[in-house]
């Protein structure tokens, strides 16, 4: 049997002028985990959609657990799983009754369908809660939910869109154990994020999605290798000595980048980080790295606001990425 | 972690049929979980009964008016119309809120025909209207008086030809959303048709009573033919064309909407 779940080759997709995609590939073994770090917009959520049938290609074609998402649309859904923004449960009926009402449409027997829905109740710790509406949950067991529909066809392939946004950070961990406890089984994952931790975490390999392009994939550790394992934020008094402080940073042996507007995007982020024109940025190998950037400005004089050592986000990711670009 | 585990077999899928039932099953348990909602529907019409029922009573005996027929018998065959009409419009905004929240998606992310969810809506929002308008009938008789000529034997095939009114319309309905996507321009666009379609008609009032431009758009106005076919059941008048004018109208756009309805949910649920 075919053991590369996910196959994806030369994917486009453009919405009337609009590219949402552009010459996509990647390739997921069975048994691991993808995941699809990008911004909103990137085309995550729209390659998603083309892997689970939901949307045909413009160009290119895709295979999952081995079925065209085209030409074998229908073998493909019997086979997966999809937790995300565009695949919610219904509001108006009771966990159990969401997981049944799929169960059943899958072709279970009433017996089996109950069966299967308290399993995966208890599983998700919703058991509690099985008989209440829907809506009356928390986020965290609304996601938990749609996680467990998901799941409740035993699929071999599951797509998860940004499980975890939205999610307080118990709730975030919670998630985390249990796509971990899912691959342990074989499961293979297609895991949509835009933070880099959860994709360093989750994880074995991590695709990169910019404007619809792969700029970048890699293991976790190669990625974190091209962007560095930390960054420092140096805020200068003044924006006028941004090009001396670069300089003095790059004849350190550093790789800075000026913070451009465009660039900070991530706004839940540290406030620290928002884009503002006298923040000058780093990426360090080690908390030593921090000395080197001190005495790389104290040589030329440059005055220091204010220094931040944070750990990478995407946006580091990006910013490494755009650095190599214009190096190349 | 054996549950999640592949050791089971996979389930072989279900029958169109199969999925029509359950799907429509889904719909009709979320109904009775909460009961309010079927009984919010019947207060609007309730309240025209009662407004319209005091504001026009003076017209019974008035030119045109049938001799001999109390203002609400004349009414109330028109509501149950009118009502139904409403429910299709309901039904395609139901339709359009599902593929928002999601619902739909999942959904369309399992092996199933996505017809069979556009029918299990459509018979489920069947059952619904007819329970709203069995509510209504009750009402009208033990609130207003209702007691028309030609008894439960015209009262009952009246209601059947409003629903079959309705289910036709909510085809159409269904089709507009499934191509619009957008339940407030349903909303007003459905409401902005609807008014226009009640009194520009013969359901309050008899056509020859109107203004003569006003007359001139009730004679070619489906709503006249629908309404004019459930008064003559349920009054027991002589059945004319409108009966069976009101059937074929009804069957045609059913199969229009039909169509028209499951090419615009074929299309990708998705744009981003």
């Amino acid at each position: 049997m075919n053991d590369v779940m996910i196959e994806v080759d030369g994917v486009g997709r453009t919405f009337d002028d609009v590219t949402a995609l552009d010459e996509v590939s990647l390739s997921v073994p069975r048994g691991s985990v993808l995941g699809l770090l990008g911004h909103n917009g990137a085309g995550k959520t729209t390659l998603v959609n083309v892997l689970t049938t939901m949307l045909p290609p413009t160009t290119g074609s895709a295979r999952v657990a081995g079925f065209d998402v085209v030409a074998q649309a229908h073998e493909v859904r019997a086979r997966i799983g999809l937790t995300g923004q565009f695949a919610s449960v219904d509001e108006n009926l009771s966990g159990t009754d969401n997981l049944i009402l799929i169960a059943r449409l899958l072709g279970a027997s009433r017996r089996e369908a109950r069966a299967r829905s308290a399993e995966l109740l208890d599983l998700f710790d919703l058991t509690e809660a099985a008989d209440r509406p829907a809506r009356t949950y928390s986020g965290g067991m609304r996601r938990r939910l749609d996680l467990a529909a998901s799941l409740v066809g035993r699929p071999d392939v599951i797509f998860l869109d940004e499980p975890t946004t939205g999610l307080d950070p118990a709730s975030r961990i919670g998630l985390w154990e249990i796509v971990e406890d899912l691959v342990c089984t074989g499961t293979t994952v297609l895991l949509t994020t835009q933070y880099l931790d959860e994709a360093d975490r989750l994880a074995d390999s991590i695709t990169v999605l910019a404007d619809g392009r792969v700029v970048a994939a890699g293991t976790a550790s190669e990625l974190k290798a091209r962007v560095g394992r930390r960054a420092v934020h140096v805020t200068l008094t003044s924006a006028d000595d941004v090009p001396v402080a670069l300089g003095s940073l790059e004849r350190a042996g550093l790789e800075p980048v000026h913070d451009e507007p465009a660039a900070a995007v991530e706004a839940d982020r540290a406030p620290a980080r928002r884009a503002r024109p006298s923040v000058v940025s780093t990426p360090v190998q080690a908390s030593t790295d921090l000395a080197v950037v001190v005495r790389a400005l104290d040589d030329v004089g440059v005055e220091v606001a204010e220094l931040a050592l944070t750990e990478p986000s995407l946006d580091d990711v990006y910013l490494a990425l755009a650095k190599n670009k214009t190096a190349a | 972690m054996t549950t999640l585990t592949s050791t089971a077999p996979r389930w072989q899928g279900t029958s169109v049929s199969a999925q029509i039932g359950i799907l429509t099953g889904r719909s009709l348990r979320a109904l009775l979980g909460d009961p309010k909602l079927v009984v919010f529907s019947v207060l609007q019409p309730l309240i025209m009964l009662l407004l319209f029922s005091q504001v026009f009573s003076g017209i019974a005996g008035t030119a045109g008016f049938p001799s001999g027929v109390s203002y609400i018998d004349y009414l109330l065959p028109a509501i149950l119309v009118t009502s139904g009409v409403g429910a299709a419009l309901q039904s395609g905004i139901g339709l359009v809120t599902d593929m928002k929240n999601g619902v739909l998606g999942r959904l369309r992310s399992l092996p199933i025909n996505p017809s069979s969810v556009l029918v299990a809506r459509s018979l489920s929002d069947l059952i619904r209207t007819a329970l709203q308008l069995v509510i209504l009938l009750v009402a009208a008789v033990a609130l207003f008086g209702f007691s028309p000529a030609g008894g439960l034997l015209g009262v009952a095939p009246a209601f059947l030809l409003a629903l079959a009114v309705s289910w036709s319309l909510s085809w159409v309905f269904l089709a507009v959303g499934a191509w619009l996507r957008n339940a407030e321009t349903m909303q007003t666009v459905g409401f902005l048709a609807m008014f226009p379609l009640m009194f520009a008609s013969s359901a309050f009032v008899p056509v020859e009573g109107l203004p003569t431009w006003l007359r001139v758009i009730a004679t070619v106005n489906p709503m006249t033919y629908a309404v004019d076919a459930s008064r003559d059941l349920a009054l027991a008048m002589p059945v004319g064309g409108a009966v069976s004018g009101a059937l074929a109208a009804s069957a045609g756009l059913l199969l229009v909407g039909f169509v028209a309805a499951v090419r615009g949910f074929r299309r990708p649920l998705a744009a981003g």
